[in-house]
């Protein structure tokens, strides 16, 4: 479905690109990027969702080459690790955004809006702030915005980072169900193996600006032979 | 007991001594030489009115031709993050803290004046003139002030909007808005009470029956018409009106604290909006260099011979130094001291008391110097020969208008400083000269060396206090300006100007690297 052929970015004017990609992600499947600080995970989603313009190479939705289009045109919905919701507006309202920034929505929008909010066990906190919070349930809402967008890329940037063990597993679990129900490709990056060895059958290991490695998750976690992944692991 | 509450304690006794006296003198109406009760039914009077109407009047358009301009200025700052010239538009814009009131006249009255390249005819001086420098000062103020807030605007919701395909209204109304209201209050305040309070520029520009604020009229009544009561009435009337904005400034205020990075990319812009927006900051830009131009172009063809070979000059030279550097030094001391105080509070816990020690180095805010002026002039009078109490006044007041910028420079850093190293040099037994030396010198000098150039320029460059109590003798550089303006000595103003401008930059330089160090030290 969604498929990253040989995506090059650099820095500055050099004539040899510092990062290059190549990856493929399925529909209904949540792919981890795992790597140390600095490897180039979250350059990649950022190359995918438009915010930075790759020098070259491919990206690819169901066979459609999408890397020209810009940032609001791409199938792509992302939520980061802080800084989703504005902290001003209510919770419908910061979904509502979703569908159509002028919030001129019609009934039937709306009433996907606070579908979306029960979807994600948020139904009754409408109009609260985003300060009125827990972490995750600030998180639910930026997934309940993914939801209603209907795109089809969904990329967590250290989504769950600041979360606690258990709330992390529990928003894996609701990545995963939503993934699937809705046919999306979902690329998550995190810092935890064991937020991976959860969310995806398959993990990339980023590292230098290249997936140095692409396998079955237990695999690369308990079996694998590269150094770098070994390394990366024991410092963990 | 704390070490650091004596000579703290000290400070505060001096700033109380400065402001309460003076006060009490303007309170004790009574005592006022030739006061008769009847003197005081002017409070009703048409000039009051008149007087009073002005001073809001000019300072309400005054601070909406700033701060409204400045809101696109600043927006077109933040929504361009990389063009040619940024930096040093930007650096631009710092200029008018450091440039004199009445060098900004001056250029103005170039710009502006019958023979300049836009002239207004009479009308400059008036209201118009008095507008035009206004802006000048506080419209660059006003976009400094302002850029931090659409720099505080996280990275990630512009990333949010641009993907939620937000068009540059809606970008307005969900990022920009809510983050701009939160300190717009403490920055149109601020230029409020900076107008309000605003001398010079009415003495010089203003000044006739039409045009003549409280401080301008309390001037007059002292020096002119030697009405003391009338003066005071004035004082106390501009207190209460300080007292009030000052209540509202803490009430709504939220002025940004963070730094403009000149460099920082915070967002994209369509294309479409570029040129227009380069073209508002080229126009704020215009505004402000070409008075400065102007009057540099004017000064240079002027009669620079006849002006320097005046010896009235030198020793305005030396009185202008004289005054800046002792202000400075006095303020960055009194400044320093109350600081240390206030974060060793703040680190035990005294947080309120921490915060009403570093306000009390503020207090200036509230009570303006010229009033401050007034009380000393009416207290001292009877007793002894002002006059010849010039230095030690003048030098005492301008340290006073120095505290908050030091405040405000220093305090932060030796703030950080001292929550992250106080208790390892209590650990090190590192205190004193040592302590000085190898941890505050080093961690401090840069804002030190900014406060104390910041404070030197404008005690350098002020037309206050030393119009209230200079003579020939004792003048700076910028009340000899002000007399060359009384004589008719347009072109020897003008020079004398630049002398001044000149002279503020070059000491401003000097301390902001000789004690601050490069930038990269």
């Amino acid at each position: 479905m969604l498929e990253i052929r040989r995506l090059e970015f650099g820095y500055g004017d050099n004539t040899r690109p510092d990062m290059v990609f190549d990856l493929d992600v399925a529909a209904g499947e949540v792919l981890s990027l795992i790597g140390p600080s600095g490897s180039g995970k979250s350059t990649l989603l950022s190359l995918i969702a438009g915010f930075l313009t790759p020098a070259a190479g491919q990206i690819l939705l169901d066979g459609v080459a999408i890397e020209k289009l810009a940032a609001a045109s791409r199938p792509v919905s992302i939520v980061f690790q802080q800084h989703n919701l504005f902290p001003h507006l209510d919770l419908y309202t910061n979904v509502a955004l979703g569908i159509d920034p002028s919030l001129r929505l019609t009934s039937a929008q709306t009433a996907s809006v606070n579908e979306a909010l029960a979807r994600l066990d948020l139904a009754g906190l409408q109009s609260r702030k985003p300060g009125a919070l827990s972490g995750g349930q600030r998180q639910r809402v930026a997934l309940a915005r993914a939801l209603v967008r209907r795109r089809k890329i969904l990329l967590l940037d250290e989504a769950f980072a600041a979360l606690g063990p258990a709330q992390r597993a529990e928003m894996i679990g609701l990545v995963k169900d939503l993934v699937r129900e809705n046919g999306m490709a979902a690329l998550l990056v995190s810092h935890q193996p064991r937020d991976a060895l959860i969310a995806s059958a398959r993990t990339a290991f980023v590292n230098a600006g290249r997936i140095a490695a692409l396998e079955p998750t237990e695999r690369l976690l308990e079996q694998s032979d590269l150094p770098e992944v070994r390394e990366y692991l024991g410092s963990m | 007991m704390n070490p650091r509450a004596i000579p703290a304690g000290l400070i505060l006794c001096l700033l109380a001594m400065l402001v309460l006296v003076p006060l009490a003198g303007l309170v004790n109406l009574g005592t006022l030489p030739g006061y008769e009760s009847g003197d005081l039914q002017f409070w009703h009077s048409a000039y009051i009115r008149r007087v009073l109407f002005f001073s809001l009047w000019q300072a309400i358009l005054s601070t909406l031709f700033s701060v409204v301009p400045a809101i696109l200025v600043a927006r077109a700052f933040a929504l361009q993050p990389a063009f040619p010239l940024r930096g040093v538009l930007l650096r631009l814009f710092a200029l008018p803290l450091v440039v004199p009131s009445v060098v900004a006249v001056m250029g103005v009255v170039s710009v502006y004046g019958s023979d300049g390249w836009l002239p207004l005819g009479r009308t400059l001086y008036g209201l118009a003139g008095i507008l035009l420098a206004h802006v000048f000062f506080n419209l660059p103020l006003a976009v400094r002030l302002l850029l931090p807030l659409w720099q505080s605007i996280p990275r990630r919701h512009w990333h949010l909007a641009e993907q939620l395909d937000m068009n540059a209204w809606q970008r307005w109304r969900f990022l920009e808005w809510p983050a701009l209201r939160e300190g717009l209050p403490g920055v149109m305040l601020l230029v409020f009470m900076l107008c309000l309070t605003s001398f010079a520029v009415v003495l010089t520009l203003g000044g006739g029956p039409k045009s003549t604020t409280l401080e301008v009229a309390i001037y007059q009544s002292l020096r002119f018409d030697f009405e003391p009561t009338r003066a005071v009435v004035l004082a106390l009337l501009q207190l209460c009106l300080c007292l009030l904005v000052a209540g509202l400034t803490l009430k709504l205020q939220r002025l940004p604290e963070v730094e403009i990075t000149i460099d920082e990319a915070s967002t994209a812009v369509k294309p479409v909006y570029r040129p227009l927006q380069l073209l508002l900051i080229s126009l704020a830009a215009i505004y402000v260099a070409m008075p400065l131009v102007s009057m540099l172009l004017d000064a240079l063809a002027g009669p620079l011979a006849q002006v320097i070979s005046n010896s009235a000059l030198w020793r305005s030279i030396a009185n202008t130094l004289f005054i800046g550097l002792s202000a400075a030094l006095a303020s960055v001391v009194a400044g320093w001291l109350l600081l240390r105080y206030s974060a060793s509070l703040a680190l035990a816990g005294l947080v309120g008391r921490a915060r009403l020690v570093e306000l009390s180095g503020s207090i200036v805010y509230v009570v303006p110097p010229l009033v401050i002026g007034t009380g000393l002039f009416v207290l001292l009078s009877p007793h002894v020969d002002v006059f010849g109490w010039v230095y030690p006044i003048v030098i005492a007041v301008n340290a006073l208008m120095g505290l908050p910028f030091v405040i405000r420079s220093l305090g932060p850093a030796l703030r950080q400083n001292h929550a992250r190293y106080d208790r390892l040099c209590q650990s090190l037994a590192l205190s004193g000269w040592s302590r000085l030396r190898y941890v505050e010198w080093p961690l401090l000098r840069r804002p030190l060396g900014l406060a104390m150039a910041l404070v030197a320029a404008l005690a350098m460059g002020d037309l206050g206090v030393i119009a209230l109590f200079g003579t020939p003798n004792t003048a700076t550089l910028t009340l000899l300006i002000y007399q060359q303006l009384g004589a008719y000595l347009i072109a020897d103003a003008t020079v004398t100007a630049l002398l001044l401008l000149l002279l503020c930059l070059t000491v401003f330089w000097l301390l902001e690297r000789g004690i601050g160090g490069r930038a990269d030290a």
